[in-house]
């Protein structure tokens, strides 16, 4: 059987799921895998456990959809993300802390040269500075700025106020500008 | 309405350097306060290198295949059917139409062979166990002449 769930919302969609349709949980994975695979990889910092998360937190879906409950959770997507956060956060718990990158040491030791810092380094950098803030600053941060969610929705996935949420962006932001300032140089922002 | 240097600062970290993406309520202001001066100039300037910055994170795109390697993960595993004697049976009478006096023929000549079978089976074992049998009692015979000797 080849039926078109294109024309589905996600709310639709998870409620055939429910019902046992695997075509509509294949429609589903097809839909959003790249999606939560990104904030994964934001968390966890690599691809494979990334795509590990991902297929996780569908398989968990597949075997008891029942989770979603649409009385309780507006949008399919709200709860699924806070599905795969919570897979990403027990993991890197589970996983020892990673130690500097060597460009972070490099930077650390020499100020203001930084302006001859490569991508690389600068990536780098970037990276150990995010991991370096508070888990709920991070993933606010991450729902804001890099998966570009409304403050509302990202309050609502961190089961915060929009004030709240607003708070922790701005600590991330104010705390990464000064990092940024200090090791890349005033030239890079 | 006015925004003030703080708020305009506040606004910029919350909400991001697009300034047309603001709410609508502040967006105006946003924009106001831009025409007419350029501290609120400098700190967008700011905001956009600064998001520059952040957008240099790295990023590995997913495995082209993912989608379809977590679709293939969550179908069920199909269960390995035996074959039984009593399904191999229908199979073959609805396959080939047999007629059910020719089914009973061909059943009751594959019993018939299969007592055959057994009674063959049967018959050898008793012969081997009867040749150990001599063998050891040729052994023991030879032995105890030799002590005795």
């Amino acid at each position: 059987m080849d039926t078109d769930f294109s024309h589905l919302d996600d709310e639709s969609l998870i409620q055939q799921v429910q019902q046992g349709s695997h075509e509509a949980f294949a429609a589903m994975v097809n839909r959003h895998s790249n999606r939560f695979y990104r904030i994964a990889y934001r968390l966890v910092f690599n691809k494979g456990d990334a795509e590990d998360m991902v297929q996780e937190a569908f398989l968990r879906l597949w075997a008891r959809p029942q989770l979603w409950n649409p009385g309780k959770q507006a949008k399919f997507t709200t709860w699924f993300y806070k599905v795969v956060i919570n897979l990403c956060l027990d993991l890197n718990k589970k996983k020892k802390p990673l130690d500097l990158p060597e460009d972070r040491e490099l930077a650390d030791r020499k100020p203001g040269q930084d302006a001859l810092l490569g991508i690389h380094q600068e990536q780098a950098l970037v990276d150990g500075f995010i991991k370096e803030l508070p888990e709920r600053q991070q993933l606010a941060l991450n729902l804001c700025f890099y998966e570009g969610l409304s403050n509302k929705e990202a309050a609502e996935i961190l089961g915060v106020k929009v004030k709240a949420l607003q708070s922790l962006i701005m600590r991330a932001k104010t705390t990464l500008k000064e990092k940024v300032k200090r090791h890349l140089g005033g030239g890079s922002i | 309405m006015n925004i003030t240097l703080k708020q305009f600062k506040e606004n910029l970290l919350v909400y991001g350097a697009n300034v047309h993406e603001w709410p609508e309520d502040i967006r105006q202001a946003g924009l106001k306060a831009l025409e007419t001066s350029s501290e609120f100039r400098a700190l967008l300037a700011e905001e956009e290198r600064f998001e520059r910055v952040l957008t240099t994170r790295r990023y590995e795109e997913p495995s082209r295949d993912l989608a379809e390697r977590i679709v293939s993960a969550s179908q069920p595993k199909k269960k390995k059917v035996w074959p039984s004697v009593v399904g191999f049976f229908s199979e073959l009478v609805w396959e080939f139409s047999l007629p059910k006096p020719a089914l009973t023929a061909f059943s009751v000549s594959l019993i018939f062979v299969l007592i055959l079978g057994f009674a063959i089976g049967f018959a050898n074992l008793i012969g081997s166990v009867s040749t150990e049998g001599t063998q050891t009692d040729l052994q023991e015979f030879l032995y105890y002449e030799g002590e005795v000797l």
